[in-house]
C-alpha cells in the first residue's frame, strides 16, 4: 500500500468514525417540571416519558439501533424558562417538547424559522390540528377541544342540555382558556348557559370563593380545565360544598390519582375524559419492569405507575418513538434529523394491531396523523374515580370534529395571519 | 351597571343572608391564616429589620417534614416534635451561616440572603422530599373532618370542622404570641429590638439568641400553617404561594405591627371575598382574589404610607 493509498485509508476510516462519533444517538430533549407548583402532577408523566425510552434503550438499542438522549430541561411550568430551555436545547434537537400551553405557544413561532417539530400530546394551541397552516407543530392524540367536544357528548348521553348551565372552572392561563371557543359553541347551539369561573396561580389551593360562586349559580355540570395544585384544591373544595361528584367532569389534565387520594371514597363518581388508560397488563408495562425497573434505573415507584398520569407519559413517548421509526423506515437511516421526524410524526398509523405490537394494549386508541391532520384525533374514555383508582365509565368516544373542523381553520388562518409572514405547507391542501 | 355597583350587591346579601353568612365565614376562615402568615414575616422584620422572602417555602419545608417523618413510620405527634426540632435547628443554622456574616448590611442585601435561602429550601427539599403531591395527616394528627349544618333563616351555613379546629388553634397560637411578646423576657426583649435596636443592644440583650428566636417562632408559625392549608388540598411545593398573600396584609397593617397583621389579615381575608362574590363575580368575571388585597393596600397607602397600624418615620435630612 503507498503512501497516498494509507492516507485515503486513514482519512476514509477518521471520516466514518467522527461520523458515527456525531451521530451517536437521537437528541430528543423534554422540557419537564419537576419542581414548583405544578411539579406534583409533572413528575409521573416525566417518570412515564423517562421509563419507556430507557426501556427501548436497554432493549433494543434503542430506536433503529441508535440510542435516543431525552435529557431533561427543568422549567418549573415557568414560561420563561421553557424558552431558555428551548433556546439551550435547539441546536442538536430532532424535536422539542414544551410540555405548558404557554410555553408552546411561546416557541411555536421559533420552530417555524429552526425547523424543529414541536410535540405536545394533548396540550397545546388547538388550531395546531391544522397542519397546512402549523408545518412544525403536532398535538396528537388529541386536542382540547376534542376533550371540550367529548365532555359535552358525555352530558348529553345524560339528557338534554337545553336550559341547564355548566360551569367552567378553569385555571386563568392561556391552558385553562383553550377550550372556551368549543365550549362557547356548544352552548350557543345546545342552549345552555356556560359561566366561566377562573382560578388564578395563587389561588389554586383556596378556592372557597370559586365554590361559592359554584353554589350560588347552582350549576347541573362542573367542567374543570385544572393543572397542578389546582385539581386538588378544586376537588376538595367540591367534596367540602357537596357538590355531586358525579357531575364533575375535568379534562385529561385533572385525572391524576394522587389528586383523588386526598379525598378518597368522597371523590368517587369524578370523571376525566382521557386518551389513555393505565394498564398494568400490557406487555410493555412488563417490559419497563424488566429492563427498567429491576435494574433500578428509575425514578419511579410501584403506586405511581399504577396511575393514570404515568401510564400516559409512557404513551407520549411511544408516540414520539413510533414517529422516529417511522422516518427512519421512509428515509431509511436510522440517524434522522428533525426535518425527517417532521415527516415521520405527521405519517403515524396507530391501528389496533401496531398498538399491540408496541405492547400498549388498552393504554391509547387508535389514531392517525397525516400532513394536514396533526391531532390525530383519537377520541377517549371517560374515567370515573371509584374511591380508590380510575376506572372506565364509557366506551371509546369520538369527537365530533366536523362540528368545529371550520372553526379550527378560522383560527389557525387567524393566527397565522396576525404572526404574519407566517409560512403555510400549499402541498398540503385537503383536512382529512 | 350603577345598580350592579350600589345597589343589588346589597340586595343579593339581604335576601340571602345564609349565603353572606357562609362568606363571612370563609372569609375568616382565610383571614385569620393570613395573619398567621404575616406575623412570621413582621416577627422577624421587627427584630431584625429583614423582610423574610423564605417564610414561604418555610411552610412547605415543615409540612413536608412532618408528612416525610411520618412516612418513615413516626408517630404523628412525635414526627410534629421532631419537625419543630428541624425547624429549631433551621433557625439556628441560618442565624449561624446567612444573618451572622452579614450584621450591619444594608437591609437589600439581607432581604437577598432570604431570597437565596428560599432557593436553597426549594432545592434541599425537592431532593429530600420529592416534589409529589402528599396527605396531611390530618387524622393521625387528630384533626376532625366532617362537618356542621346550619339552617339559618332557613338556608344552608356549611361549617367545616377542619375550618373550625384551624380558626380556633390559630386563634389560640395568635393569643400566645401575643402573651409570649408582652409578659415574658425573652419577648419583651423580640419588642425593645424591635423598637430601637443600638438601645436594645447597649443593655444586653443579645442578638444572635433573639434572631435564632424569632427566626424559631416563624418556623412554628410555618408548620401550623403547613398543617391547616396541607389538611385542605394536600402538601406540595404549591403551598409557597399562599405567603405571598400576606404581602398586601403586610402593607395594609404596617411591616412592624403585629396588631397590623393580625386585623390586616382578617380585613383582606373578609373584604377580598366579599368583593369577590358580590362586585368581583358578577361585574369583572371573577378572579378578582389575585389583585383586589393589593388594590385595597395601596388606597390605604395613599393616605397613610406606614400602613393602618405602622410607625410614621420621620427622618431628618
Amino acid at each position: 500500500m503507498n503512501h497516498f493509498t494509507k492516507l485515503a485509508a486513514a482519512t476514509l476510516l477518521a471520516g466514518v468514525t467522527a461520523g458515527a462519533a456525531m451521530a451517536q444517538e437521537l437528541y430528543a430533549p423534554n422540557l419537564s417540571y419537576r419542581t414548583g407548583p405544578f411539579a406534583a402532577t409533572g413528575i409521573p408523566l416525566m417518570n412515564g416519558q423517562a421509563d419507556y425510552l430507557a426501556m427501548l434503550n436497554a432493549r433494543d438499542g434503542g430506536i433503529g439501533g441508535v440510542p435516543i438522549n431525552a435529557e431533561e430541561c427543568e422549567t418549573g411550568y415557568s414560561t420563561e424558562k421553557g424558552v431558555e430551555c428551548y433556546e439551550k436545547t435547539k441546536g442538536a434537537a430532532i424535536v422539542t417538547q414544551p410540555w405548558s400551553t404557554g410555553i408552546t405557544l411561546q416557541v411555536l413561532p421559533k420552530t417555524n424559522v429552526d425547523n424543529i417539530p414541536i410535540l405536545a400530546p394533548g396540550y397545546g394551541f388547538s388550531p395546531m390540528a391544522d397542519g397546512t397552516v402549523f408545518q412544525w407543530a403536532f398535538n396528537m392524540p388529541a386536542g382540547y377541544w376534542d376533550a371540550a367536544d367529548m365532555i359535552v357528548q358525555y352530558m348529553e348521553s345524560e339528557g338534554s342540555l337545553d336550559g341547564k348551565k355548566v360551569a367552567f372552572l378553569h385555571l386563568d392561563h392561556p391552558f385553562g382558556k383553550e377550550p372556551l371557543p368549543v365550549l362557547e359553541m356548544h352552548a350557543e347551539s345546545k342552549g345552555f348557559e356556560l359561566v366561566p369561573i377562573p382560578v388564578g396561580l395563587k389561588e389554586m389551593q383556596n378556592q372557597s370563593a370559586q365554590w361559592l360562586q359554584i353554589r350560588r349559580e347552582r350549576p347541573d355540570y362542573v367542567v374543570m380545565w385544572g393543572w397542578g395544585a389546582m385539581n386538588a384544591g378544586a376537588i376538595t373544595e367540591a367534596v367540602k360544598t357537596k357538590f355531586p361528584m358525579d357531575k364533575f367532569i375535568g379534562v385529561w389534565w385533572s385525572g391524576h390519582d394522587a389528586d383523588l387520594k386526598i379525598v378518597g371514597e368522597d371523590g368517587a363518581g369524578y370523571k376525566s375524559i382521557s386518551w389513555s388508560f393505565p394498564n398494568m397488563d400490557a406487555p410493555v408495562m412488563a417490559a419497563i419492569k424488566e429492563h427498567v425497573i429491576d435494574a433500578g434505573n428509575t425514578m419511579s415507584n410501584e403506586e405511581e405507575m399504577q396511575g393514570v398520569f404515568y401510564s400516559r407519559g409512557v404513551v407520549i413517548s411511544a408516540i414520539l418513538a413510533e414517529g422516529i421509526a417511522t422516518a427512519q423506515a421512509e428515509y431509511g437511516t436510522a440517524e434522522i434529523n428533525a426535518e425527517q421526524l417532521r415527516w415521520g410524526l405527521e405519517n403515524i398509523n396507530m391501528t389496533e394491531e401496531r398498538i399491540s405490537e408496541l405492547g400498549l394494549d388498552g393504554m391509547v386508541p387508535p389514531f392517525s396523523t397525516s400532513c394536514a391532520n396533526h391531532t390525530g384525533h383519537s377520541g377517549g374514555w371517560m374515567l370515573e374515580w371509584d374511591g380508590e383508582k380510575f376506572v372506565k365509565a364509557s366506551d371509546l368516544l369520538q369527537a365530533d370534529v366536523a362540528g368545529y373542523q371550520a372553526l379550527l381553520a378560522e383560527k389557525a388562518a387567524e393566527y397565522a395571519e396576525s404572526n404574519a409572514p407566517w409560512p403555510t405547507n400549499e402541498s398540503c391542501s385537503a383536512m382529512n | 351597571m350603577l345598580a350592579d355597583i350600589f345597589i343589588n350587591p346589597w340586595i343579593d346579601m339581604v335576601e340571602a343572608p345564609d349565603f353572606l353568612l357562609q362568606v363571612l365565614w370563609e372569609g375568616l376562615v382565610s383571614g385569620i391564616l393570613y395573619a398567621l402568615i404575616a406575623l412570621g414575616f413582621v416577627l422577624i422584620f421587627r427584630s431584625s429589620r429583614i423582610f423574610n422572602f423564605a417564610q414561604g417555602i418555610m411552610v412547605v419545608f415543615a409540612a413536608l417534614t412532618l408528612v416525610g417523618l411520618h412516612a418513615y413510620g413516626v408517630p404523628a405527634w412525635i414526627a410534629v416534635a421532631l419537625t419543630l426540632g428541624v425547624m429549631f435547628i433551621l433557625a439556628v443554622t441560618i442565624e449561624r451561616v446567612v444573618l451572622r456574616p452579614l450584621v450591619g448590611q444594608p437591609d437589600i442585601i439581607l432581604f437577598m440572603a432570604t431570597i437565596g435561602i428560599t432557593l436553597f429550601l426549594i432545592g434541599f427539599g425537592e431532593i429530600i422530599f420529592g416534589g409529589e403531591n402528599k396527605q396531611m395527616i390530618s387524622a393521625e394528627l387528630g384533626i376532625p373532618t366532617g362537618d356542621t349544618v346550619l339552617e339559618p333563616w332557613g338556608g344552608l351555613l356549611i361549617l367545616q370542622h377542619l375550618d373550625i379546629t384551624v380558626v380556633i388553634v390559630a386563634t389560640l397560637l395568635v393569643a400566645a404570641l401575643l402573651a409570649f411578646l408582652n409578659f415574658t423576657q425573652m419577648g419583651r426583649a423580640i419588642r425593645a429590638l424591635g423598637d430601637d435596636h443600638q438601645a436594645a443592644l447597649s443593655v444586653g440583650i443579645s442578638l444572635q439568641t433573639i434572631w435564632v428566636l424569632v427566626w424559631f417562632i416563624a418556623g412554628i408559625i410555618a408548620l401550623v400553617t403547613g398543617i391547616a392549608w396541607g389538611a385542605r388540598a394536600g402538601v406540595s411545593f404549591a403551598l409557597e404561594v399562599i405567603a405571598y398573600k400576606a404581602l398586601p396584609v403586610l402593607m395594609l397593617g404596617g411591616l412592624e405591627s403585629i396588631t397590623g397583621a393580625i386585623v390586616g389579615g382578617l380585613m383582606i381575608g373578609i373584604l377580598e371575598k366579599l368583593f369577590e362574590i358580590y362586585w368581583g363575580q358578577p361585574l369583572l368575571g371573577g378572579n378578582t382574589e389575585t389583585w383586589f388585597a393589593f388594590v385595597l393596600a395601596l388606597i390605604v397607602l395613599l393616605f397613610r404610607p406606614q400602613g393602618l397600624f405602622g410607625e410614621r418615620i420621620i427622618e431628618r435630612v
